[in-house]
């Protein structure tokens, strides 16, 4: 079993972010954690162990590692010995303290949310940090001992071009880290981005960063180069999990479990969740877009006669079909080959 | 009999003919002040939402006169070149017409057109000068305007303003005095024709009739000529835009809907006779001529699966639209469909509308073709309405294709404009005269096939809307024409096939497959796009293969949000055709219209 836990704290809204966060209601931190505990308390009965663990948001480094602890102790029972924990956090929330408390914790992995190391693009993107932040971050990290350290970017903004993404990754290269998640901006609904012109519709930036972050990162996902993050290659190989938190998703026995979005109705009552129970042909349609987009791969057996002889059409020129699983030759085509092999089905 | 007035109007789209039909049924009492809506008699959605008339509709009205009660049936009839069938139809069963001009146009192409048709059927013409109320109204004018080309004396003319009511009044006296009763022998046989007929979903397929001789009544037994089946007539109403009225009996000269309660609307065609069955008329009435389609397009379901649905549509389309004809065709690309043939580029926009409204199917049409007459090596001679089924070149040993007269009505300003285009769709000018110094009337012979394009519109265009046309067909001529076949991926889109000019294939090839490269969306392979004659390729543009196409955020474990977009994806992508590997958005068939 893998645990997500989200924490919907932070300090500003990004002008791209859709996911649940408050930039008020810090007060409620308290009351937050505790609901928190009880839904943990609560879904870990169905957990034998833990396989991964991943704190994101938000930004869990709003809350003091302190909030943390009784986490901790609750799932301290279940984690397996090599298990992969890893926290989020923002450059300037990434303190000595902060970095040095959820180490001593047992958090491992550290992804931070860089998103660019210049500082017109972090205004133009509504980041609180500059550049210079971000660099010394990395360091901390490095400092209090985090040895798995990811940077999230972020690319085809309208301010972007060649130069600017060459120099982000060109100091990207040059720091500690072994893992880089790199987002193609999305414009999502309720964000301060949406109905505005902030993106770069021409330049195939997506070719260049592959290109460069091969040498040292290797491309194992549509977004995600480096050393394989295990929680989020468990969901694209549907193993299941639990989500807790406001607004977290968890998966199990072919049903996804929603937590509620609105943080004062969660910490009234954390258990109550809206399930959705997803049919088989949900799930293949999953199992297809998620292996193809990752290098999971999608098992052939797997495909119904039709799908697999149009599966069978792209070998060669577009998938490869290796040990009895299909695998794209380029991620960024995995919706495409997978609306293909689709076809008409389903 | 000697109180009853059939009559209809004619007029120019957009004269003021429907609302001139408003305000007579107003006049009359016929519909409650508050029950009044406007254009009552377009009772389609599509005829209220384009403002224009495409069934005729009938109405029977109540008029007091010097202390006398006249029945007046007044028959609205369609005022588009496309639908002058239904205008003959109407005319049939009317003794006199309204010739309605607009004050402030004068006389146009259609206005001309539809003279004619009511010449042919000696009906008493009564010149209505409408929209009087207008600040650009010149009546003077358009009576001057009317005698020049049509030589129909004005001097009696009625002015009216439709929209005011006034001149209404006197309309109805001229009506009264000029249109002469219907005539016809009361004791005779019954004698009636069947001017229209429709599909009612509680009556079944009801008549819409005017009776000539005898009478029609309750629970008679009657014959229907044509097919020679007995019905029991079962109801008989006047007509009426809210609420026919019931009656028991339609008389001589009346027009009236007779109930059979049938289910088959080939029982009841327009043009056939009814009478009793038991003392039978010796003579049918003589029918018009029936509605001949002469333009072709290919209808398909976007979801074959859809077919049978397209077909039990077009049945039912066809109970209330006798003009469009149909028969089953399979294309290679778009799988199987009809080949539906129409009355004009409007009909078929009309008719691809209902069926997609009113009986919920998606469809493509292909592009609008004309009847080719083909006379083969071997002496055969075949006709086409399918593009690709033209022979192979080597097989060909002339094609003959139609050819039209259309009449235009132009200020002169525009002239040179209008002959510049009409030469450049191949047209040979017949006539032209001034009807009135700013005011041309040219007449051309020109292939249709030219015209059934976006003519019209594009006539407009250079004429800033003002001048008006009208066509009928004239016949077959020889021409220099081939097939020009556009190929996806290597292979031939029947449905894309279009016959050019020889001197023309080179350009319209190169255009098409610039415009379908703009269309067809990148795929997972590159696509080459050609244009060719026979198996030589003309043009040739290529769709590079996409590169890119995944949402770039997948993670916090909420993979249905991303499954949904995916299946949203899929569902766009339903709505395009596949062509072997290829996917072809539904614009690609309507390419071939879009260029000159």
């Amino acid at each position: 079993m893998l645990l997500y836990i989200h924490i919907p704290f932070c300090d500003s809204k990004c002008h791209y972010c859709s996911f649940v966060s408050y930039t008020k209601n810090h007060d409620l931190k308290r009351a937050y954690f505790e609901a928190l505990t009880l839904q943990l308390e609560h879904e870990l009965q169905r957990a034998e162990s833990l396989k991964t663990v991943f704190i994101g948001g938000g930004t869990p480094s709003c809350a003091e590692w302190g909030y943390y602890e009784k986490i901790f102790d609750l799932i301290s029972p279940y984690l397996l010995p090599e298990a992969e924990i890893t926290a989020e956090a923002n450059p300037t929330g990434a303190t000595k303290e902060w970095l040095l408390g959820m180490r001593s914790l047992g958090v491992n992995r550290i992804s931070l949310g860089v998103q660019s190391f210049n500082d017109a693009k972090l205004k133009f993107l509504g980041r609180s940090h500059t550049s210079k932040e971000a660099l010394s971050a990395v360091y901390r990290a490095q400092e209090a001992g985090f040895e798995r350290i990811s940077c999230d970017i972020i690319y085809q903004c309208s301010i972007d071009n060649k130069r600017l993404i060459d120099e982000d990754l060109d100091i990207l290269l040059s720091l500690p880290i072994e893992h880089v998640s790199a987002y193609e901006l999305t414009i999502e609904e309720q964000t301060a981005f949406y109905g505005k012109e902030v993106k770069n519709s021409e330049e195939p930036f997506y070719l260049l960063i592959g290109e460069k972050l091969q040498d040292k990162f290797s491309q194992y996902e549509v977004s995600n180069y480096g050393r394989i993050c295990m929680h989020n290659l468990g969901y694209w190989m549907h193993e299941p999990y639990i989500g807790v938190g406001c607004g977290a998703v968890g998966f199990y026995d072919s049903r996804r479990f929603y937590s509620q979005r609105d943080l004062r109705a969660y910490i009234k009552d954390p258990l109550k969740t809206r399930i959705e129970t997803l049919s088989r042909s949900d799930l293949l349609i999953e199992k297809l877009f998620l292996g193809l987009r990752s290098v999971v791969g999608v098992e052939r057996e797997l495909l119904p006669l039709s799908m697999r002889e149009r599966a069978d059409d792209l070998v060669g020129e577009k998938l490869t079909l290796k040990n009895g699983r299909y695998y794209a030759k380029n991620l960024f085509l995995a919706d495409e080959l997978a609306l293909y092999i689709l076809g008409e089905t389903l | 009999m000697k109180n009853i007035r059939n009559f209809s109007i004619i007029a120019h789209i957009d004269h003021g003919k429907s609302t001139l039909a408003d305000r007579l049924i107003q006049e009359c009492g016929a519909v409650e002040e508050r029950k009044l809506g406007e254009q009552m008699l377009d009772t389609m959605d599509i005829e209220k939402e384009r403002g224009i008339t495409i069934k005729a509709q009938s109405v029977r009205l109540r008029y007091k006169k010097d202390g006398r009660e006249y029945v007046l049936n007044l028959i609205d009839t369609p005022g588009h070149v496309d639908f002058s069938y239904e205008v003959s139809r109407s005319l049939a069963s009317s003794e006199g017409a309204l010739l309605v001009v607009d004050a402030s146009q004068g006389v146009e192409a259609q206005t001309i057109a539809n003279v004619y048709i009511a010449l042919e059927n000696d009906l008493e013409l009564i010149p209505v000068i409408n929209k009087i109320d207008l600040p650009a109204a010149d009546p003077q004018r358009v009576k001057e305007d009317i005698e020049n080309s049509i030589g129909l004396d004005c001097s009696e003319a009625v002015e009216v303003s439709a929209k005011t009511g006034e001149g209404i009044k006197e309309l109805l006296e001229a009506i009264i005095e000029k249109i002469p009763p219907p005539q016809g022998d009361p004791k005779a046989p019954t004698k009636a024709l069947i001017y229209d007929s429709w599909f009612d979903s509680y009556l079944g397929a009801l008549a819409l009739v005017r009776v000539f001789d005898g009478e029609i009544r309750k629970g008679q037994e009657i014959l229907v000529m044509g097919t020679g089946k007995r019905h029991e007539v079962l109801d008989l109403m006047y007509p009426h835009p809210i609420k026919p009225q019931k009656s028991d009996k339609i008389s001589t000269g009346e027009i009236g809907i007779v109930v059979l309660g049938l289910k088959n609307i080939g029982d009841v065609q327009v043009g056939d006779t009814i009478t009793d069955a038991k003392n039978p008329t010796d003579e049918p009435i003589e029918g018009f001529e029936e509605a001949k389609p002469f333009v072709f397009a290919g209808l398909y379901p976007i979801d074959t699966d859809k077919f049978e649905d397209l077909r039990e549509a077009l049945d039912k389309l066809k109970l209330n639209d006798a003009a469009i004809s149909y028969e089953p065709e399979t294309s290679a690309a778009l799988g199987f469909g009809f080949r539906v043939g129409f009355l004009g580029l409007l009909h078929m926009e009309v008719v691809k509308e209902r069926l997609e409204r009113e009986f919920g199917l998606d469809l493509i049409a292909t592009a609008p073709t004309v009847t080719y007459r083909v006379r083969k090596s071997d002496g055969e001679e075949i006709e086409i309405q399918n593009p690709s089924e033209l022979p192979p070149p080597q097989e060909i040993d002339t094609i003959y294709e139609p050819y039209v007269k259309a009449t235009i009505i132009t200020p002169n300003e525009f002239l040179g404009n209008v002959i510049t285009l009409v030469n450049e769709k191949r047209g040979v000018q017949k006539r032209m005269d001034y009807i009135t110094e700013e005011r041309v009337l040219l007449e051309y012979e020109i292939p249709m096939n030219e015209i059934v394009m976006d003519f019209y519109d594009k006539l407009k265009t250079v004429t800033k809307g003002y001048a008006s046309f009208d066509y009928e067909p004239c016949g077959y001529k020889e021409g220099d024409l081939v097939k020009l076949d556009i190929r996806v991926a290597g292979e031939v889109v029947d449905a894309l096939s279009i016959i050019v000019p020889k001197t023309k294939a080179q350009s319209r090839g190169r255009e098409l497959v610039k415009k379908m490269k703009e269309i067809v969306p990148r795929q997972l392979f590159e696509v080459a796009i050609q244009a060719s004659i026979g198996n030589k390729i003309i043009a040739r543009e290529t769709v590079k293969a996409m590169g890119k196409n995944v949402t770039a955020k997948c993670y916090g474990g909420d993979i249905s949000r991303k499954r949904k977009l995916l299946e949203k994806q899929k569902a766009g992508k339903k709505r395009m055709k596949a062509i072997g590997k290829v996917q072809l958005p539904q614009e690609a068939f309507l390419t071939v219209l879009k260029i000159d």
